[in-house]
C-alpha cells in the first residue's frame, strides 16, 4: 500500500513536479533538524552525557570519605575513651580487692561483695554515659551472684541513654537494662522493662573472647586488646549494637571480667546517616566483610533507606565493575562504593579483621540517577525537532501564502491584480504585463501582415489565372491532347517522377527521394518524354501546369 | 492554528489543575520524605513498634516515598522536657521532631505556638468516624482542631503480685475481697508490713491520679477552674486512708515505677497504668540472684468504700509538627496507616493498650483475646473489657498549667508523705491533721 502510495507519489512528482510548499517545508526541517543535531552532537562532545554517572561517583566517593573517615575518627575516640574506663575500673576494683583482702580470681568465692563492687562502678559508668555519645556503657564480671549457672550467668551492670547523641543535658534519662536493683534505687536509675539483674551470656562470644584474648596476650597493654563485637543484641533486649569491649585485668594479671561502651543503633543512625538530599535513598552499611562477601546481617545501617531496623537476615556478595561495586542478596541488589575501615593499631590480636564501610543505593535508582537528566535532554530534543516541524511547516505555509494568493489571482479571470507584498513577484508582474503587451501588439501587427499577405496572394492568384489562360491559348491544342491521352501509358515509376516534376522538385532531389541514379532518372525521362510527346521538361511543367488549372476550372478557360 | 493553541493551553492548564488536586502527588517514591518521630513505646514495646514503623517503611512508605526514622524512645516525662526545651525555644534544645507522641495537655504548649498540624485538615469525616468518639474528641485542644491524634488507650488497673498474695493470704488469713477499694488496701498494707516484716504492699504509680480520681469517685473534683482544690471533706478523706499506712508502712512512697519494686518482690500490688502490664515481667529477682517465677493478676481499679465506679481513661496520641506540606501529609499518611484497626490490633496484642478504631475495640479485640499468646495481655485486656463495663471513666481537663500543676502536686505529695514517714521512724510525733496542713499549703 505504502509503495503503491509512494509510487504514486513519485509519478506525479515526475509528471508535474513538486509543489512549492512541500519544498519550503522540506527545506526549513532540514536546517532545523540539521541545528538541533548539530547542537546535540556539541552537547555530547562536551560531556553532557555520563556527566550524571560522574555526578553520582563523585558523591558517593565524597560521602563514603567523609562517613568513612568520621567512623574512623569516632571510633578511636570511643576505643581511646574505653580504655580509660577499663583502667578506671581495673583501678577501683585493685582497691576494692585489696580493701577486703582478697584477689581478682577469688571474687567469685567471695560473692557477696559483687554487688558492693558494682556499687563502686556505677559512678564511673553513670559520668561515662552522661558526659559521651554512645547508646550505653556497662561491665561484666566474670562472676555471678548466682549458686548456679555459673558459666552463663554473669553479674554486671549496663546503662542505656534514651538520646544517644545527648550529653549533659537535661530530659534524657539513663536506664538501667542490667545490675542488682538496689544499686539503681540508689540513684535514682529507672529500670526497663527488660530489666534482668544478670547477664546471660549462653550464645554471646564476645565476652569469653576478650577474656581469652587477654589471658593469651598477657604482655599486650589495652591499647592491643580492645575489641569491636559485631551487631550484639543482648538477651532480652530489643535494640542492637556494636559492642567495644575491653578486658578487666587487676594488678596480678587476673583478667575478671570485661567493660565497655555501645554503639547502639540508632546513635549509628544519627551520626552515619549519607546527606539525603540528593539521592534519598543512600545509606551507610558497616560490617564485617571477608573476601567478596560483607556480612551485613551482623552490621549496621544508617540512612534513609526502608530497611531501617537492621532487619537484614542474609549477607551480601559484592562484586566490583567498572564504576561501582554491586551488592547482591537473594532479594534486593545495591550498587556503590566502599572501603575499609581500620579498627585495630597493628598487632593488636583481632586486626586482621576486616571491617568494611559502604555507601550505597538501590541498584535500580542508582541506575537512574547514573542516566541523570539525559531522558529530560532527550525529551527537551524530541519536543525541539517536533516544534521545529510544526513551526517549519506554519512559517512556510505563512510565508508562502502572499505567492500561492498571487498565483491564483493570475488565473482568477477577473483580471483584477491583488497587491502582493513581495518586490519580486510585484516586478514579475509588472515585467508580465509588459510581456503581455507587447505579445498583444507584436498579434496585432501579424495580423495586418497577415490580411496584406492574403490580399497580395489572392492578387497573385488572379494574375496566374490570367496568365494561364493566356499561356493555354499558346499551346498547340492537339500536342495537348496528346499529352492528356498518353499520361496513364505511363509507368507507375514513371508517373511518379512525373508527379514529382508537377510538385516542383528538381532532379537532384527526384533521385534523393526515389534513391535512383542520374542515368536511371535520364532513363525515366527519355520514357516519359516519349510517351507524352514532349521535348524538355520546361515542356512537359507548361503541359502539366495547364493541366492543373484545367482541373482546378480556372477562371479564363 | 488559534484552535490548536487553545487545545494546547487547554490541556496544559488541566494537567496543572490536576496536579494541584491531589496531595498524593506531593509524595514522589524516588525521592521520599524522612520524618523523625519520638515515641514513648520503649522496653518491651519498643520491638512491636519497631515492627510496626519497618511495616510501613516497607510498604506503604516505599510505595509512596515516606520513610519514619525513630531518632529518640523515652518515657512519657522525659520526651516531655525535652519538649519543653523546643516548644520554649531554650538554647540547646533537640530539634522538633515530625511525629511525636504524647498528651493533649503537651499539646497546648505548641498549639499555642502554631507548631501543632491540625489533624482535621487531613482526615475526612467519614475517616473520623472509624475511631471511637470519645478517644477523639480527647484529642480536640483549644480551638477544636485535633490536634493529638488517638493511638492507643490506657487506663488505671491494681496489679497483684498473685503469688506473694496469696502467701500472705494464706498465712494471715487476710480477706481478698479488701482489694477492691482504697480502704481496704490500706488495711491490707498494715497488716502485710507486718507480717513481712517491713516489706511494703501498695504503691501508686502517680499520686496526682489516685487523687483526683478518687475525688471523682466521691462525686468531687480536685480541680477548682484551672487550679487545683484540696480543701473539702473529700480530699480529707482520701488523704486520710493512704495517710496511715503510708505513714506506718505497707504504702510505699517510691520516685519511680512501682514495676521496679515488683521484679525485686519488694511489693505486692500497685495502681498503675494499663499498658505498664509488659513492665512487670513474670519473674522476681532476690539480691541474691534467685529468680523466682510469679504470676500476676490485673483487677479492677480500686475504689472508695462511699464512692462510684470512676476510673481514668488516659493515653498519649500522635502530633505532627507543621513543617511544610510534603512532610504533613506524609505524617497524615503514617498516622492513618498506624492507627488502621489491622495495625493498632496489632499494636494491642502485644503492648496491653486500648485500640481506637470502633471496630478494634468493639469487634476485634474481643475476637482475638481468646487467641492472645500473652497470657499477662490477655489478663490485661479481660480486666479491661470487664471495666468499660462497669465503670465510668474520668478524663483530666486540659489546660495550660495542667501538667505543672499536676507535677507539682505529685512531687509535694511524695515529699509531706516522706518526711512524715522519717519522722515517724525516727520516733517523733506525727499529726494528720498538721500533714495534711502541709499538704493543703501548697
Amino acid at each position: 500500500m505504502l509503495k503503491r502510495a509512494l509510487e504514486l507519489w513519485k509519478r506525479e512528482k515526475d509528471q508535474k513536479g513538486t509543489t512549492l510548499h512541500r519544498r519550503l517545508i522540506v527545506f526549513f526541517i532540514l536546517i532545523s533538524v540539521s541545528l538541533i543535531l548539530c547542537f546535540t552532537l556539541l552537547l555530547m562532545i562536551f560531556g553532557i552525557t555520563g556527566k550524571a554517572e560522574k555526578e553520582v561517583n563523585n558523591h558517593l566517593d565524597t560521602e563514603l570519605a567523609n562517613i568513612s573517615q568520621t567512623i574512623h575518627d569516632d571510633f578511636g575516640r570511643i576505643s581511646l575513651g574505653g580504655i580509660a574506663i577499663a583502667e578506671e575500673l581495673a583501678h577501683q576494683s585493685d582497691i576494692f580487692f585489696e580493701d577486703h583482702d582478697i584477689t581478682a580470681a577469688e571474687l567469685q568465692e567471695h560473692r557477696e561483695l559483687i554487688v558492693p563492687l558494682l556499687e563502686k562502678h556505677i559512678h564511673t559508668l553513670l559520668n561515662t554515659i552522661n558526659n559521651r555519645i554512645c547508646g550505653g556503657t556497662f561491665v561484666i564480671l566474670d562472676a555471678s551472684v548466682n549458686t548456679w549457672d555459673l558459666e552463663n550467668s554473669k553479674a554486671g551492670i549496663f546503662l542505656k541513654k534514651t538520646q544517644p547523641t545527648a550529653t549533659d543535658t537535661i530530659g534524657v534519662d539513663v536506664h538501667y537494662l542490667r545490675g542488682p536493683a538496689q544499686i539503681a534505687r540508689d540513684h535514682e536509675i529507672m529500670l526497663l522493662g527488660q530489666w534482668k539483674m544478670e547477664y546471660d551470656i549462653e550464645g554471646q562470644e564476645f565476652f569469653q573472647k576478650v577474656i581469652d584474648t587477654a589471658n593469651e596476650n598477657p604482655d599486650l597493654s589495652l591499647s592491643r586488646l580492645y575489641y569491636w563485637s559485631e551487631r550484639e543484641t543482648l538477651k532480652g533486649n530489643s535494640e542492637a549494637g556494636f559492642l567495644l569491649c575491653l578486658p578487666l585485668r587487676s594488678k596480678d594479671g587476673t583478667v575478671f571480667g570485661i567493660c565497655g561502651v555501645e554503639v547502639s543503633d540508632r546513635l549509628f543512625k544519627l551520626l552515619y546517616s549519607p546527606k539525603g538530599g540528593t539521592y534519598k535513598n543512600i545509606f551507610t552499611l558497616m560490617s564485617t566483610s571477608q573476601e567478596d562477601v560483607v556480612y551485613s546481617s551482623k552490621g549496621l545501617i544508617a540512612g534513609n533507606h526502608y530497611l531501617t531496623g537492621n532487619r537484614w537476615s542474609i549477607d551480601l556478595a559484592y562484586e566490583r565493575e567498572d564504576v561501582f561495586e554491586y551488592y547482591t542478596s537473594k532479594e534486593e541488589e545495591y550498587g556503590g562504593k566502599s572501603t575499609s575501615v581500620k579498627l585495630y593499631p597493628n598487632g593488636s590480636p583481632y586486626e586482621d579483621e576486616e571491617w568494611t564501610v559502604a555507601v550505597l543505593i538501590p541498584k535500580d535508582l542508582l541506575e537512574e540517577a547514573c542516566k541523570g537528566n539525559v531522558s529530560y535532554f532527550i525529551m527537551t530534543i524530541m519536543i525541539l525537532l517536533v516544534a521545529s516541524i510544526v513551526a517549519s511547516i506554519f512559517v512556510s505555509k505563512r510565508y508562502l501564502h502572499p505567492v500561492t494568493q498571487a498565483l491564483q489571482s493570475i488565473r482568477d479571470t477577473s483580471g483584477e491584480r491583488k497587491n502582493v507584498p513581495y518586490m519580486e513577484i510585484n516586478d514579475l508582474f509588472d515585467f508580465l504585463e509588459e510581456k503581455d503587451r507587447e505579445h498583444e501588439e507584436e498579434l496585432r501587427q501579424r495580423e495586418q501582415h497577415h490580411e496584406y499577405m492574403k490580399n497580395e496572394y489572392e492578387k497573385a492568384q488572379l494574375e496566374l489565372s490570367r496568365l494561364a489562360y493566356s499561356r493555354k491559348s499558346e499551346i498547340d491544342p492537339d500536342l495537348y491532347q496528346q499529352f492528356l491521352d498518353h499520361l496513364f501509358t505511363l509507368t507507375p515509376t514513371e508517373r511518379e517522377v512525373f508527379n514529382l516534376y508537377v510538385s516542383g522538385k528538381h532532379a537532384k532531389e527526384i533521385m534523393e527521394i526515389l534513391c535512383i541514379k542520374e542515368n536511371t532518372l535520364k532513363y525515366h525521362n527519355r520514357n516519359i518524354y516519349g510517351k507524352l510527346g514532349v521535348t524538355s521538361r520546361k515542356e512537359l511543367l507548361r503541359y502539366a501546369a495547364l493541366m492543373q488549372q484545367d482541373s482546378k476550372g480556372g477562371k479564363y478557360r | 492554528m488559534r484552535r490548536v493553541l487553545q487545545c494546547i493551553l487547554s490541556v496544559g492548564v488541566m494537567l496543572i489543575a490536576l496536579c494541584g488536586c491531589s496531595n498524593k502527588s506531593l509524595l514522589d517514591p524516588k525521592d521520599p520524605v524522612t520524618l523523625t518521630m519520638w515515641h514513648n513505646y520503649g522496653g518491651d514495646m519498643q520491638a512491636t513498634m519497631d515492627i510496626l514503623i519497618d511495616e510501613f517503611n516497607s510498604t506503604i512508605g516505599k510505595e509512596q516515598g515516606i520513610v519514619i526514622n525513630v531518632t529518640t524512645i523515652s518515657s512519657s516525662a522525659e520526651l516531655n522536657k525535652s519538649l519543653d526545651m523546643i516548644a520554649n525555644g531554650d538554647p540547646g534544645a533537640p530539634e522538633m521532631p515530625d511525629i511525636f507522641t504524647g498528651y493533649p495537655k503537651e499539646a497546648i504548649k505548641f498549639q499555642e505556638k502554631g507548631m501543632l498540624v491540625d489533624l482535621d485538615d487531613y482526615f475526612t469525616k467519614e475517616e473520623l468516624e472509624l475511631y471511637v468518639e470519645s478517644f477523639v474528641e480527647e484529642g480536640r485542644i483549644a480551638d477544636g482542631g485535633l490536634y493529638v491524634f488517638p493511638i492507643a488507650k490506657s487506663t488505671e488497673v491494681l496489679y497483684v503480685n498473685q503469688t506473694l498474695f496469696d502467701r500472705f493470704v494464706t498465712a494471715t488469713g487476710a480477706d481478698p475481697a479488701l482489694l477492691e477499694t482504697f480502704e481496704g488496701i490500706a488495711q491490707l498494707s498494715l497488716m502485710y508490713y507486718n507480717y513481712s516484716g517491713g516489706k511494703q504492699f501498695y504503691a501508686a504509680d502517680s499520686w496526682f491520679n489516685f487523687s483526683e480520681v478518687g475525688m471523682a469517685q466521691l462525686n468531687d473534683s480536685i480541680f477548682d477552674g484551672e487550679a487545683l482544690s484540696l480543701e473539702g471533706e473529700n480530699y480529707e478523706y482520701i488523704f486520710n486512708t493512704i495517710y496511715t499506712p503510708a505513714v506506718e508502712g505497707g504504702v510505699i512512697i517510691y520516685d519511680g515505677y512501682s514495676s521496679d519494686l515488683s521484679k525485686t518482690g519488694d511489693l505486692v500490688c500497685s495502681t498503675g497504668s494499663s499498658a505498664g502490664i509488659l513492665f512487670y515481667g513474670d519473674t522476681i529477682t532476690y539480691n541474691d540472684g534467685t529468680v523466682e517465677n510469679v504470676e500476676y493478676n490485673i483487677l479492677s481499679y480500686p475504689t472508695f468504700e462511699n464512692g462510684s465506679n470512676v476510673a481514668l481513661q488516659r493515653g498519649g496520641g500522635l502530633m505532627v509538627s507543621k513543617s511544610d506540606e510534603k512532610s504533613e501529609y506524609a505524617a497524615s499518611v503514617f498516622v492513618k496507616w498506624i492507627t488502621a484497626s489491622t495495625q493498632n490490633m496489632k499494636f494491642i496484642e502485644k503492648t496491653g493498650y486500648l485500640p481506637v478504631t470502633k471496630k478494634a475495640f468493639e469487634e476485634d479485640m474481643i475476637d482475638h483475646l481468646e487467641n492472645l499468646e500473652d497470657v499477662r495481655i490477655k489478663k490485661m485486656l479481660t480486666s479491661v473489657l470487664a471495666m468499660y463495663e462497669e465503670y465510668s471513666f474520668f478524663t483530666a481537663p486540659n489546660y495550660s498549667s495542667f501538667d505543672d500543676d499536676s507535677d507539682e502536686y505529685e512531687e509535694h505529695f511524695k515529699s509531706v508523705l516522706s518526711d512524715a514517714r522519717y519522722e515517724y521512724l525516727a520516733g517523733k510525733e506525727v499529726s494528720f491533721a498538721d500533714v495534711l496542713s502541709n499538704m493543703r499549703r501548697k
